[in-house]
């Protein structure tokens, strides 16, 4: 009897900070989304029904954030993850220097996102006088001078995941170099024996041995990806919408604070229509993970 | 057990639904009414929220404000919070509107207060209180020289006017003005007439981005030249438009943006776009910062900002070396019709909120009277080149003084910022403002983006035809949400139409993901009970 | 191990990497030294200063208040890290080790919690903070940070590698569950628990948009109010060299918990305990 209140118990801190700082402002906002039209500054609304989510789905905007966020996605995690990877196998297999790289590459981590924001922001603009220092470097290669923040999509969305890239992979490289050293290493001196070659050793037994916190990463970095909006706004400004790299946290962020006094209804449909996507590519991770991942 | 228990937490869901659902109604007091009497003994505590221009001399006064009243008023205590950006403090108060945290007293702007009034009482109506003998415009209890109402400069005061009654009083009031490099003008071979036309604008810019046999432009010798900068495009549109008689918006909220006069006026816009001969601040930078080295001629920009212009500005942000010697000429922003000139009113206005305790109210009422006395009225005006909003500051003695001194030194009497002021006080009756109606702030950043968009697209070499100022109409009618009836207009749901492409992809994926789910559990479950 | 051009050009990959890395900080302290003036007359940014000033750094901690918001932030991290170890731990434990009905259920309704973006939740949580009167105080600041289920899910993860025969061992020992916590699972989860703690205090640390809506007593700011300030203050536009001088005495501390503790984390040894 006694071991069935215990689990419940040490639940129990959890549950009630996640209920009442979460779930609470969860239920708000899918009542919100079925209150049509509400504008916080009067209080009033017009009825319940769908019409929040339709006005969301055809809002152009809307669709635009849509596109973003998803390219931002497909685009960051495998690569930051692949990535990481590449980099924590390297660095497990030096001696000399290992300290000084993970020290450097855990900086950005460790630094205010606003502000390194500004500093690439500043890095790759155009302005009047100059062309931007990456802009130079590019010329000095012999290419075209861009301007990543203010000019075409595919340079802004190329400094966008170049950003998010740079920003994630502190705590990826960190979770890879810890996972990867705590791999016994019994299991390298029996493949050492069996002179197993390296890339076998690698696919057979260092995956495996890391992959549960692999399909963290992965799982984390979808919803992560899917959350991006400060990053948009260090680099492009609060003025995503005409920037037209918005995401779909942005557009709930504007929306909640529109000009004619904030529409916390179409914001809330569209937040719930991002929990849907996100809560259905987690299930399929989820499901992924449990036939590959490998517990021992 | 686990089918009970979400039963549990689904059935404990609904409940809570049902609480927050009521929570979603109205909230807000009852309207206001002066009382009796003011209450001395009682300690009040108000909160002001205050804008400023980034400016420490602003602040400083404010400050002195602050215990200015709190030494005629001991037992009312004022917290100041400080803004930099009106879009800021519009954002926080609608934040505590549903919450019943607004400040107490707030510099606002009317757009903005129209919005407020949306809510349930929560910014007082004013005339009762300009009214009243004892605590209203120069009231018989006042402890300070109240100012009267017939003291107010009327402009000023009717734009503080939403549907019937006075919202607010004005606190500060400025215009736009051009700021001309007269030497680079009459390089170039003209001479400024005593209006500035739009056409004259145009030639002039188109004249000096001639370059020379180096590739540098001749009016400057260097790399560098943006003739005519625009900082608020905003402005811009709303004022040529006026101009022309054009429509707008009007006070039932209607949006009459989007029209043929617009079209000619983006027109215009692009093709002088084209050679760089025009720029916006959002695009290149702040104009003065262009003025001031040689690298703009006609910088437009608020004459609130005119500490910044000129050769012998008071506030640079430029490298002192960069700045070149030049006369300075501030001039009304560019005419279509120079015996008609408009321009645009703008500048602070100061509003009270209503809370459950009307003492609190009558303080904060007190205080933001106090804010257009002449004692603060004067010191803020000469801080940057604003004007009081009083007669009676205006003719002061003092600041008679302060206007006479022009030029005698290159700080408080700089001379633009005083011929900035000089120029609104003159002008006073060509002023106007746009209606006011809740949703009047996304029209104009409306217009704005309008101009933002074509110059943009010149400068990525795209041709503004009418097909593209269609496509541009469309995307910053959806942008701002001009087209949905949820502003002053309409008010009601609109008929959306068929879903776009990309939306039932969306939907259409997230329904075949959940079929496959559903598949492959069931499969596991099938699996598992064999 | 690898040839020796393998080698190399390892080293080179992660050179390249740390490069890419670094160069953002070194414009960050270069701007922090570059005199205001200086800074804005620069058309095209340079990469180095001829006269590198120190002004930037006394305008910020005179500006605004930045030692006390130092302290404020310490306190707030201080609280809601020792708040968030108790109950991380726990809820990890209950996950990982000890079994109940519903498990996977509760699980994944946690684990759908951590995909609601911060943005959403945070006007709720306002009025209701709001309502409860916790506003300007340090107990508004901390409770809504308290919890985050991605660090629970992170310390699951790493118990549910302890293996099942230490927990076999206990049981015959006769260690209760708590003390198969505390003796055991603990000690092996270290580096793990000590990540979570630094990142925690990152994460407190730099955190902005809760504090900002919360507070507007200056006494309860926090360093990132400050960065905004300075940001906001003094004459006229950004004073971006200031606040890059602000920002980057703002990450000092971190760095320096950081490179103390970093071997803790790196450490993943200790768990070979199935030896023998």
């Amino acid at each position: 009897m006694k071991k069935s209140i215990t689990p419940w118990l040490c639940l129990l801190p959890a549950i009630a900070f996640l209920g009442v700082f979460m779930v609470y402002p969860l239920v708000d906002v899918v009542v919100y989304s079925f209150e049509e039209g509400y504008n916080f500054a009067s209080g009033s609304f017009w009825g319940t029904g769908f019409y929040n989510f339709s006005y969301v789905l055809h809002d152009p905007f809307f669709i635009q954030a849509l596109k973003n966020t998803f390219i931002i996605v497909i685009i960051t995690v495998p690569l930051s993850t692949g990535i990481a990877l590449l980099i924590s196998l390297g660095l497990s297999n030096i001696k000399a220097l290992r300290d000084l790289f993970q020290t450097v590459y855990f900086l950005p981590y460790v630094t205010n996102t606003l502000a390194v924001g500004l500093v690439f922001m500043i890095l790759f603009k155009k302005t009047a006088y100059s062309d931007g220092l990456v802009s130079l470097l590019i010329q000095l290669f012999g290419g075209p001078s861009v301007d990543f923040i203010d000019g075409p999509y595919w340079a802004k969305m190329f400094v966008m995941c170049f950003y998010t890239i740079w920003v994630v992979m502190p705590f990826k490289i960190l979770i890879l170099t810890s996972a990867l050293a705590s791999v016994d290493p019994v299991y390298y001196k029996a493949a050492q024996v069996d002179a197993t070659p390296k890339w076998r050793v690698f696919f057979k037994i260092t995956l495996p041995m890391i992959s549960p916190m692999v399909f963290y990463l992965v799982i984390t970095g979808f919803i992560g990806a899917f959350k991006a909006y400060s990053d948009e706004v260090a680099l492009f400004g609060t003025n995503l919408n005409a920037a037209g790299m918005n995401t779909i946290v942005g557009y709930v962020y504007d929306m909640l604070y529109g000009n004619s006094g904030g529409y916390p209804s179409y914001a809330s449909a569209a937040a719930l229509i991002l929990f849907a996507i996100v809560f259905t590519i987690t299930t399929i991770n989820l499901m992924v993970s449990r036939k590959t991942v490998y517990y021992q | 057990m686990i089918m009970k228990k979400s039963i549990c937490l689904c059935a404990c869901l609904i409940l809570i639904c049902g609480l927050l659902s009521g929570c979603h109604g109205k909230r807000g007091g009852s309207s206001f009414a002066v009382p009796e009497t003011f209450d001395e003994s009682k300690n009040i505590e108000i909160t002001f929220w205050a804008k400023n221009d980034t400016n420490k001399t602003q602040t400083a006064i404010y400050n002195k404000a602050i215990s200015d009243f709190e030494s005629l008023y001991p037992n009312i205590k004022v917290n100041m919070r400080l803004y930099t950006d009106y879009g800021k403090i519009y954002n926080d108060v609608i934040t505590n509107i549903s919450t019943d945290t607004t400040p107490n007293v707030c510099i606002t702007y009317p757009d903005h207060i129209a919005t407020y009034i949306t809510g349930n009482n929560t910014v007082i109506p004013l005339d009762d209180l300009f009214r009243d003998e004892r605590f209203g415009l120069g009231g018989s209890e006042v402890r300070f020289d109240s100012v009267r109402e017939e003291e107010i400069v009327p402009e000023f005061l009717a734009e503080c006017v939403i549907g019937e009654n006075h919202y607010a009083l004005p606190f500060m009031r400025s215009t736009e003005a051009c700021y001309v490099n007269k030497t680079f003008v009459e390089k170039l071979g003209y001479t400024l007439p005593e209006t500035l036309t739009w056409d004259f604008v145009w030639e002039v810019s188109e004249a000096a981005m001639e370059k020379d046999s180096e590739g540098n432009f001749k009016i400057n010798g260097g790399q560098v030249m943006i003739p005519f900068i625009y900082k608020s495009t905003d402005n811009m549109m709303i004022q040529s438009l006026k101009q022309l008689d054009a429509p707008y918006s009007d006070e039932a909220g209607n949006v009459l943006l989007f029209n043929d006069d617009t079209r000619k006026i983006l027109q215009t816009v692009a093709a002088h776009t084209k050679n760089g001969a025009f720029s916006t601040f959002k695009i290149s930078g702040y104009p003065a910062n262009f003025l001031n080295a040689g690298q703009c001629i006609f910088a437009i920009d608020s004459t609130a900002g005119a500490t910044w212009m000129g050769s012998k500005a008071p506030l640079v942000d430029i490298a002192k070396e960069k700045i070149i010697d030049f006369d300075t000429e501030v001039m009304t922003i560019p005419q279509f019709d120079p015996a008609n000139p408009k321009m645009i009113s703008q500048g602070p206005s100061v509003c009270v909120f209503n809370k459950a305790d009307s003492d609190v109210v009558l303080a904060s009422w007190l205080f933001a009277q106090f804010l257009i006395t002449n004692e603060v009225q004067i010191a803020y005006s000469e801080t940057e080149g604003y004007v009081p909003v009083t007669l009676k500051a205006q003719n002061a003695a003092e600041y008679r003084e302060y206007l006479e001194a022009e030029g005698e030194d290159a700080d408080l009497h700089y001379d633009v910022k005083i011929k900035a002021a000089k120029l609104l006080m003159d002008n006073t009756a060509n002023t106007f403002v746009t209606p006011v109606f809740n949703g009047s702030t996304s029209v104009r950043d409306a217009a704005g983006q309008l101009i933002e968009n074509v110059t943009k697209a010149v400068r990525r070499k795209k041709t503004v035809d009418d097909k593209f100022i269609d496509a541009t109409y469309e995307e910053v009618k959806a942008l701002y949400h001009l087209d949905s009836g949820t502003s002053g207009a309409g008010g009601g749901k609109k008929s959306l139409g068929p879903l776009p492409a990309a939306s039932k992809t969306l939907i259409g994926t997230l329904i075949f993901a959940w079929v496959v789910i559903g598949f492959f559990v069931l499969k596991g479950k099938l699996k598992s009970n064999k | 191990m690898k040839t020796k051009a393998g080698r190399i050009v390892n080293y080179i990959l992660l050179s390249l990497w740390g490069l890419i890395v670094l160069f953002p900080f070194y414009w960050m302290i270069l701007t922090s030294v570059k005199g205001y003036g200086a800074y804005n007359s620069e058309y095209v940014p340079k990469f180095f200063t001829l006269s590198p000033t120190m002004e930037n750094y006394i305008t910020a901690f005179t500006a605004v208040p930045l030692a006390k918001y130092f302290l404020n932030t310490f306190i707030f991290t201080v609280i809601t890290t020792l708040l968030m170890m108790v109950v991380v731990i726990l809820s990890a434990f209950a996950f990982a080790r000890l079994s109940f009905k519903g498990k996977d259920l509760v699980f994944s309704l946690f684990l759908s919690l951590m995909m609601i973006p911060n943005e959403l939740v945070i006007i709720t949580n306002f009025v209701t903070i709001t309502d409860l009167n916790l506003r300007n105080t340090f107990m508004g600041l901390v409770l809504p940070s308290v919890t985050s289920v991605f660090y629970i899910y992170l310390l699951k993860e790493n118990f549910e590698q302890i293996p099942e025969n230490l927990y076999k061992a206990a049981k015959v020992d006769g260690t209760s569950d708590f003390g198969y916590l505390i003796k055991v699972m603990l000690p092996i989860s270290k580096p793990t628990i000590v990540t979570i703690t630094i990142l925690k205090v990152i994460e407190c640390w730099n955190s902005y948009v809760w504090p900002r809506l919360i507070t507007d007593d200056q006494n309860y700011f926090l360093v990132s109010n400050g960065i905004q300030e300075i940001r906001e203050n003094g004459f006229g536009r950004e004073n971006v060299p200031a606040m890059m001088a602000a920002v980057v005495v703002i990450s000092v501390p971190l760095v320096v918990i950081f490179l103390i503790f970093r071997h803790k984390i790196m450490d993943g040894v200790a768990r070979g305990g199935t030896k023998g």
